[in-house]
Formats: structure tokens, sequence, C-alpha cells
């Protein structure tokens, strides 16, 4: 499969401009908040428009400028799990789940819910409503609906900054589990470097739009190609602050 | 008290409010849900026209609703030509008095309670695959539900008490088109205060009902 | 912006501005209720009020008899009222509104049917108003309306009333029935032919009412009785029934108020 991505954007002041490739791996987008790391995968997910550059993921061209080519976001089949989760609240969780089944035949529909459902631990939890959901019961489901069609990718945008230290922590076993029953690339937002250490398969160093370094979390660490990446890296805490 | 004069009036405006609503919601939430979610040229200046029938003397309204629908109206003229009809005078056109005076409370609310939908889970619904008529239909309406019934009960409360471009558009005929406000002008114009006693009471009474729901409905105690 | 703020204050203070230059010193006013078919001869004697006594403004209120009644029974500062029918005035002097010595008749009129200038329906008589090809017919609100009135009297006396009172749309005062017509809303209309001759343009008469279709449409005035200016208001009423104001009522398609001058019906 694999995913490659060429993305030019001004927004207010802001620019974004950055260029990767990646294959069926897990990798992760790492910066301080503000570094263009959601913005690219909204644009990845037909949400937001470049003003300019490509979206490839396989064979399929999903956005070109120059041959003004835009595969509208319902059409990209991608699983995309937001940072607050987005579960409709006004439904159960098996609707949430089955919501993610657009254009599945019943059967195949009712069969691949019991699926998730099992492998994602949610049985006993499909008649309740989100708000009476734990955290991590949430996240189960919104990563469930987002599986549901076996996308072409994975995006998740930060989805374990909600919850507390020991379950983000706990979340990284789920992701590498998650990486196992997944044949597709998964882009992973985080300004956890802990986070990204634990779980990536590849980092890209992302600082103010650009991207400052590419490779293995262990290369990252140890080689370092700028000070700024590695003040980056090198921080214990969770960098809140854009530079 | 409950003269058969008084139970028409009483029927009549329950009959022009609710057929105005109708009409009101239907227009009301798919103008609201274009002005919460395209983007295009003038579209603050379309907000203002919707808007203006709020601020507007309803006088000021009903003059415009003449010069429309009059005999010889711009739009009136064609169609006595075509059908000999002319809603001049008659209980239509008090539900067009009413539905122009109250639209642009239902569009506010509705345009409101679409706009506080949280985008992620419209931008969701999107990923998902889903189209945004499906996304319109599934989430953002489900949702933006108790801002709409407010919306809804208000214009019924501001329908049923319309006065001014109603008496200019449908006058004041009783057995017609007397709706309970105009009854109660000719009442006590011409002395009649007792008569018109029963009807203000009710009036009053049910617009502070309507309030009272319409307050529950967007806190969502309902 | 803040042409715009400046803009703004100006648009809502100057009327407060104009009003303040209006009111002179020294000037006494009298406001004086009268029925809106009365607005044009009025008018103009109301300037030969203000000719005569330089010190005075004369200020209309003009509406229909029954409305007036009502405003002055509220506690409205009227210091003369004027009426299209007995009815009214009778009325007010019952519930103590005005001064009954000083209760007067100045004037007559007659009822008109008159149709729209372009109207396509051939009508000649009253009576024609039965026709199926008569539409709507306007006339003024019988409750508060003294024209309104005439017009059921008049309806009453050729037996139609059963027959048209399906087509008959209310007015709030006479000059609306005039406007409906004028402006094509109704196929006919029962006015005053003063109101007729107020406006030829857009209306053509057709017929006029034989006197005993009616009570006589007499115009009867008189001073309220809670003025504080009994005096101004004695004087304008002694003016009404003058000979000078006479000829200007004749000028507006007025008749003498005639022979019976306290009809109390």
């Amino acid at each position: 499969m694999g995913l490659s991505v060429h993305l030019r954007k001004k927004v207010k002041g802001f620019n974004l401009d950055v260029a990767w490739e990646i294959n069926n791996e897990l990798t992760v987008l790492f910066g301080y908040s503000g570094a263009g790391k959601s913005m690219t995968l909204q644009m990845i997910a037909g949400l937001l428009i470049p003003d300019d550059g490509f979206v490839r993921i396989g064979s399929t061209t999903m956005f070109d400028s120059s041959k003004r080519i835009n595969v509208p976001s319902q059409q990209r089949h991608l699983g995309y799990v937001f940072q607050d989760l987005a579960l409709f609240p006004h439904m159960t969780a098996l609707d949430n789940i089955l919501y993610g089944s657009n254009n599945m035949g019943k059967s195949e529909r009712r069969e691949r819910a019991g699926e998730m459902i099992g492998a994602f631990h949610i049985k006993g939890l499909e008649e309740k409503y989100p708000a009476e959901l734990s955290g991590g019961q949430k996240q189960r489901v919104a990563f469930a609906r987002a599986l549901m069609r076996k996308p072409y990718a994975l995006l998740l945008d930060e989805p374990f900054s909600a919850l507390d230290n020991p379950l983000r922590i706990e979340m990284r076993q789920f992701l590498r589990g998650i990486k196992k029953r997944v044949d597709a690339p998964i882009v992973f937002v985080t300004h956890d470097v802990a986070e990204a250490y634990a779980v990536a398969d590849t980092m890209i160093v992302y600082s103010n739009g650009t991207i400052l370094q590419t490779g293995t979390p262990k290369h990252v660490f140890e080689n370092p190609w700028s000070v700024e990446v590695a003040v980056l890296v090198n921080a214990t805490e969770s960098p809140q602050i854009a530079y | 008290m409950l003269e058969s004069s008084v139970l028409f009036s009483l029927r009549l405006s329950f009959q022009v409010a609710a057929v105005a609503t109708f009409f009101i919601i239907v227009i009301g939430v798919t103008v609201a849900y274009f002005l919460a979610q395209r983007n295009f040229r003038g579209k603050e200046l379309l907000d203002m026209l919707f808007t203006l029938p709020l601020v507007l003397p309803p006088t000021v309204t009903g003059y415009y609703l003449i010069i429309l629908f009059g005999r010889n109206g711009l739009i009136g003229k064609p169609i006595y030509a075509w059908t000999g009809w002319s809603i001049m005078f008659t209980w239509h056109a008090a539900v067009l008095a009413s539905f122009v005076v109250a639209l642009p409370l239902m569009i506010k609310t509705t345009r409101a309670a679409i706009e506080s939908v949280d985008k992620d889970l419209i931008n969701a619904s999107y990923t998902l695959g889903h189209s945004e008529f499906e996304t319109t239909v599934r989430v953002i309406l489900p949702l933006a539900k108790r801002g709409i019934m407010a919306g809804a009960v208000l214009s019924f409360a501001r329908a049923l008490g319309e006065f001014g471009a109603t008496l200019m558009l449908a006058g004041n005929i009783p057995g017609k088109t007397d709706t309970m406000p105009l009854a109660i002008y000719s009442l006590a114009g011409s002395g009649e205060w007792s008569q018109a006693n029963g009807m203000v009471i009710l009036l009053t009474f049910m617009s502070g009902l309507f309030l009272l729901f319409a307050n529950k409905f967007s806190k969502g105690t309902i | 912006m803040r042409i715009i703020l400046v803009a703004l204050l100006l648009t809502i203070a100057l009327p407060f501005l104009a009003t303040e230059l209006a009111v002179a010193a020294d000037q006494q006013e009298i406001i004086v209720s009268a029925a809106i078919s009365l607005k044009n001869a009025f008018e103009e004697i109301g300037k030969l009020f203000e000719g005569k006594h330089k010190q005075v403004k004369v200020s209309f209120n003009f509406g229909a008899s029954g409305d007036l009644v009502r405003q002055i029974e509220g506690g409205a500062p009227v210091d003369v009222f004027a009426s299209a029918a007995q009815k009214d005035m009778d009325e007010a002097e019952k519930k103590g509104l005005i001064l009954p010595d000083s209760r007067v008749n100045f004037a007559g009129n007659s009822i008109v049917l008159i149709i729209p200038a372009d109207s396509k329906i051939r009508i000649q008589t009253f009576q024609d108003l039965g026709l199926n090809q008569m539409g709507k017919i306007a006339v003024g609100n019988p409750k508060t309306v003294p024209a309104g009135r005439y017009a059921e009297e008049v309806f009453v006396h050729f037996k139609l009333l059963t027959a048209i009172k399906e087509k008959l749309v209310y007015a709030e005062h006479v000059r609306q029935v005039l406007d409906y017509v004028a402006r094509g809303e109704v196929d006919a209309g029962v006015v005053y032919s003063t109101d007729a001759m107020a406006r030829t343009k857009d209306i053509k008469i057709v017929a006029t009412a034989p006197e005993d279709s009616h009570r006589p449409v007499i115009y009867p005035a008189a001073v309220v009785s809670k003025t504080g200016k009994q005096g101004m208001a004695k004087a304008f009423v002694t003016l009404l029934a003058s000979e000078e104001a006479g000829k200007v009522l004749k000028q507006y398609g007025f008749k003498a108020p005639g022979k019976n001058t306290r009809q109390r019906l």
C-alpha cells in the first residue's frame, strides 16, 4: 500500500510545506502544537484542500493540484479518529460502529460489526450511549467505527490526549495490537515523545509547517540533525508552547 | 363568553398559525441550513433580507406585501389575470402575513442550532463515507433538534399574535379573517371590552405557555 | 467605523431637534378630533382659524368617528370633536364627554357607490351589486365607521344585505374604503361623495344613494368637556357653523346640514 504526500498550504500567516512517503507502517507525526500535524491529516482525509501538491494512497491519487484531481472525503475510504473521538452522542455505541459500514451489504455489515466488537472488547456496551461510556471504552468504539470498512489508511489525530496517563500507556499496547490487524499505513499525530518512541516505526519531526527530520525513533533520538530536533525529542514533558 | 364569533376567531387563529408554522419550518430549516453550512457571495446580505421582517414595523412589512400580492401587485396582478383570484381579504393572506413576520425567528434559532453542532462530528461523518445530505439528515438535524423545536414554538406564538401586516392584507372581516388579535382590536374599538376579555386572557395564557416550552426546549430540559 | 456611529446618533437625535424647533414660545394649541372624511376641508378651515387667531395652532387627529370617541373616553387631550354621524356624538354626549350646549350641526353629505376607474364590470345601480360578476365590496366597519352604517342602511333599503353580505370587506375608516377601490383590491365600495371627489383619478362614481335610503348624513361638532381651552374650542366650533367655513365645505362637496338640526336617534 503506502502513502505519499506533498502538501503546501498558506493559512493566515502560517505556511505549511511538507513532503513525505511511508509504507505500511505506523508513522508518527511529532512536534509542538500548531506545527501543522493535524492540518496534514485533514488534507490527507480530504477535509481540507491544499493550495498545491498531491496525496497518493497506494496507487490511487486522492488529490493532485496539477491534474485537478480532488476525490471527495466520502470516497477516499480512510479511517479517521479525531482528537475528541467525535462519537455521535445521539447514537448508541453499536449504531456509531454501524455508521462506519456505509455501502456494505446487510450480512457483511453484521458480521464485520461482530468482529469489531469482539476484537475491541466492546461486548455488552452496544446499547450504551457515548455519555455512558468510560474514556477507554469510547476510544475502542471510535477505533472500531473507523476500521469497519477496512480503510486504505488509518489517520489518528492525538486520539489519546483526553485520557489519564495510566490509560495512555495502556493505549500504546492497544495501538500495537491495531498495527497487527491493519495492513495499511497508520499515521499517528502526537506531541508526546514517550508515546512516539513507544509505537512508531518511523518518526517525522514537524516544526512550524516544515519537516526537520525523518527516521526511526532510535535514529532521531541518537542523531538529531539540528539543535531544534534535539530539544524537541529530549523534552521529558509534552511541549505545549509553540516556538 | 364563548360566543360563536369568539369561537370562530379562536379556530381561525390556530388554523392560520398552524399553516404558517408548517411552511415556516420547511422553508426556515432549509434556509438556515444553507446560511449555516455554505459560503457564497452575498450570504450576509441574504441573511439580512430574511431578518428584516423581525425588526421592521409589521405595517412596513404589510406595505411591501401589498405591493407584491395586492390585486395590482407585482405578483398579485398576474395571479389575478390567470385565475381571477386575489389573496387579499382571505385567510390565506393572514397566513402569508404570519409566515413573513415569524420566519426570521425560525431561521435565527435554527441557524444557531446548526452552527453549534460540533464540526468534528460532521467531518467524521464525511470520512465514514456519508454524503452531505445523509450527514444533514442523520447527524446535523437530530443534534439541532432542540433549537429547531424551540424556533418552531416561538414562530407559532408569533404567528398567533400577528396583527399589523395581517390587518393590512387580510382586513378585519368578521367571520372570515378576524383572527383573535384583530377581533380584540374591533371589540376594543367599539367599546365591547367584556367580550374581548376572554380572548385576551386566552392569548396571554397561551403565549406564556409557549415561551415556557421554547425555553425548555432550548435548555434541553424537555 | 466612527463615522457610522456618528451618523447613527445623528439620525436618532434629529427628530428630537426638529420638534424642539417647531414648538415656538407663547403658542397655544388646540387639538381637533374629526371624522376622516372631513380631512381635506378641515385642514383648510384650520388655516382659516389660525389666520384669525394668530397665537393659536390647530392640530388635527383624523380617524373613524367610533375610534375617536374611544380615544376621548380614554382621556385623550382633545378640545373639539367632529363626527360623521349623530350616533357617535350622541354616545359622547351620553357619556358626558362633550358640552351639550356647544353641539352644533355644520355639514351634510351624500352616499355614493364607486368602482375602480379601470373596472371591467358593468354596473349602474346599487342593485347591480347583487350580480354574480360582482366580487368584493368594501364598506366601513359598521361598528366604528359611520359610512359603514350608512352603507348598511342603503343595502337594507334596496333589500340587498343578505345577498351581498358574503362579499363585504370591512375597512377601518372611510378613506380606506376609497383606497381599496382606487387600488383595485375590491370591485366596488360605498363612500361619501366628498371622498369620491378627493380621488377622481382612480375611481368612478356609479350612483348616488337616494336620500330616503339612509339616515341623513349630518356632521355635528362639539367642545370636549375636559378641554382646558374652552374659549378657543368654542371659537373653533363657531367658525365651523359660520358661512365662511360653509363656503370651504361646499368647495369640497359637503352639503348644508339640513333642516332638522338636532336629530336624536
